[in-house]
C-alpha cells in the first residue's frame, strides 16, 4: 500500500494535527524501549499514526504470560519462541507497511543506548526498570531529545513527559529508583491490562504532540492514576526543574548511569549455570518483604543472611539467592542478558 | 488537625492494607510520625536514618514538598498528604 493521507484522515482531522503535522509525524524517527506491556500498545499506535520510522529493542522472548496484556503477540509467538522485537515488527509491518520498523533483539545497556537513539527524534519508554529509564534519562538530557516516561504495576501507573532544558527530567522528580524488592515488578504484584493501556495511551498521545511539533500542548505533570481505586491526580511538577540546580543530571550535566557508575553488573559463574547480578552504588533489601513478594511465584526460604526462591518462567527452572545488599546468583542459565531480565522480574530496581 | 495520608499500593500492606489513614499533625513531617506511630512497619519504608528515602515523593494537595518547605511544610485541617514512590513496571 502506498503512502496514502486518506488512511489518516480522522487522525488529521484532529485539531492541531492537520496536514502540516501528519506529514511531521510521517517523517519522524523513534527509537522504543521495550516492547511488552507498555510496548506493544505504543507500537501499535504510532505505527497506525503513520509515525515514519520505529526501532524497538527488546530483550526478551514471548511468553504465555506476555498475552493477558501484551497486545501485539499470540499464541503462535508463543510456540514459536520469537523474540518481542520480531514478533512485534511482523505485526506492526502488517497494520502498516508504509512504516519503517526496525526490530533489535537487546539489551538496552550504557554501551549501546546512545547508538540505538542517536537518529530518533523522540524515545518512548516501553521498559519494566528504573535502571533503562535512568539510561534514557541521560541520553535525553545528554543529546537534548524528548521522552516519555510510563510505568504501570497492578491497578497504578504514572506518566510523565520530558523535554530537555524545558521540563523537569526523571532525576528531578525521582532522585533514586525505587531499590531491588522495593516495590512490587508486574510479575509479583501483577498487572491489569487496562492501567497499561491507559498509561501507553497517554504516552502515544504525548509523543503524537511532540511529534506534530505541537509542544506547547504536551502534559507537564506527573499524571498519576489508579483504576482499582478509582482516583487520579495531576502533580504540578514544574517548580522540581533542576531542583535548584542540583539535579545531577539535568542541572550538572553528570551521566551517572550512562557513564556506569550506576546500574548492574553481571558475571556469568563458569561451569555452574548460573549468574550473578550485583547492583552497583550498594542497597539494602528487605528479605522478609522480598520473601513475601515472592511467595506468589515459588517456594521461597530465608533467614537473616540470604533468600532462596524456586520459581519456573517461561517453562525453565530456577534457583534465586539473593543477598541482603541486592547480590543475585541466578542458577539455571549462564546467559547474562536472560539473567538481567530474570532479575528486573522477580526482584526489580 | 486532621489530616488524611493516601498511601500507595505497595505499601498497603504495612498500613493494614489502608487505602487511607487519618493522622494528626501541624507539619508534613509531624503527620508522616503520627503515621508511623500508628502503622511501625511504614518507619523503614519511608525513612532511612531519619532522611525520607529518595523513591517516595511527599505531596500535600498535590503539590511537592521539595518546593514547598520539605518535611517542614504546614498542614492545615482537611489537607491530603499523599505518598507516591515511583511506579517501575511496564
Amino acid at each position: 500500500m502506498s503512502t496514502n493521507l486518506e488512511r489518516y484522515s480522522r487522525q488529521m482531522r484532529v485539531p492541531g494535527i492537520g496536514k502540516a503535522g501528519q506529514e511531521r509525524i510521517m517523517a519522524s524517527r523513534v527509537t522504543l524501549c521495550g516492547v511488552g506491556a507498555l510496548g506493544t500498545v505504543l507500537a501499535n499506535t504510532l505505527v497506525r499514526a503513520g509515525v515514519g520510522f520505529v526501532r524497538v529493542v527488546d530483550r526478551d522472548f514471548v511468553e504465555p504470560s506476555n498475552l493477558q496484556r501484551q497486545v501485539l503477540f499470540d499464541e503462535s509467538d508463543v510456540t514459536g519462541n520469537l523474540p518481542k522485537s520480531e514478533a512485534a515488527a511482523t505485526k506492526l509491518r502488517q497494520i502498516n507497511s508504509t512504516v519503517q520498523i526496525e526490530p533489535v533483539v537487546a539489551d538496552i545497556t550504557r554501551t549501546n543506548i546512545e547508538d540505538l537513539c542517536r537518529d530518533a527524534d523522540l524515545i518512548l519508554d516501553g521498559t519494566d526498570n528504573f535502571e533503562v529509564r535512568y539510561l534514557i534519562n541521560d541520553v535525553s538530557v545528554k543529546h537534548g531529545k524528548p521522552w516519555v516516561y510510563g510505568g504501570a504495576v497492578g491497578t497504578e501507573g504514572m506518566s510523565m513527559t520530558i523535554l530537555p532544558g524545558e521540563t523537569p527530567c526523571l532525576r528531578c522528580v525521582f532522585e533514586a529508583s525505587p531499590g531491588p524488592g522495593e516495590v512490587g515488578t508486574c510479575e509479583t504484584a501483577g498487572v491489569l491490562a487496562p492501567i497499561v493501556s491507559v498509561i501507553a495511551s497517554f504516552q502515544a498521545a504525548e509523543a503524537l504532540k511532540i511529534l506534530a511539533g505541537k509542544r506547547e500542548t504536551i502534559n507537564r505533570e506527573l499524571f498519576v492514576i489508579n483504576l482499582w481505586d478509582n482516583t487520579n491526580r495531576r502533580v504540578k511538577i514544574a517548580p522540581l526543574a533542576g531542583r535548584k540546580g542540583k539535579c545531577p543530571c539535568c542541572a550538572r550535566k553528570q551521566f551517572e548511569w550512562l557513564d556506569g557508575e550506576h546500574g548492574t553488573q553481571t558475571s556469568s559463574l563458569c561451569g555452574r549455570n548460573a549468574v550473578q547480578v550485583t547492583p552497583k552504588g550498594g542497597t539494602k533489601l528487605d528479605l522478609g518483604e522480598l520473601r513475601r513478594q515472592l511467595e506468589a511465584s515459588g517456594a521461597v526460604s530465608a533467614n537473616r543472611f540470604l533468600l532462596k526462591c524456586n520459581l519456573t518462567d517461561a517453562g525453565e527452572g530456577y534457583e534465586f539467592t539473593v543477598f541482603p545488599d541486592g547480590r543475585a546468583i541466578i542458577k539455571g542459565t549462564d546467559d547474562v542478558d536472560r539473567a538481567r531480565t530474570l532479575y528486573a522480574k522477580y526482584v526489580g530496581h | 488537625m486532621a489530616v488524611t495520608v493516601d498511601i500507595p499500593p505497595p505499601l498497603r500492606e504495612q498500613a493494614g492494607g489502608n487505602l487511607k489513614v487519618t493522622t494528626s499533625g501541624n507539619t508534613v513531617h509531624e503527620v508522616l510520625d503520627d503515621l508511623i506511630k500508628q502503622h511501625p512497619a511504614l518507619g523503614p519504608k519511608l525513612f532511612d536514618n531519619g532522611r525520607l528515602r529518595p523513591h517516595v515523593n511527599v505531596l500535600v494537595n498535590d503539590e511537592d514538598i521539595r518546593y514547598l518547605d520539605d518535611l517542614g511544610t504546614d498542614v492545615a485541617d482537611g489537607n491530603v498528604v499523599a505518598l507516591i514512590p515511583a511506579v517501575a513496571g511496564g
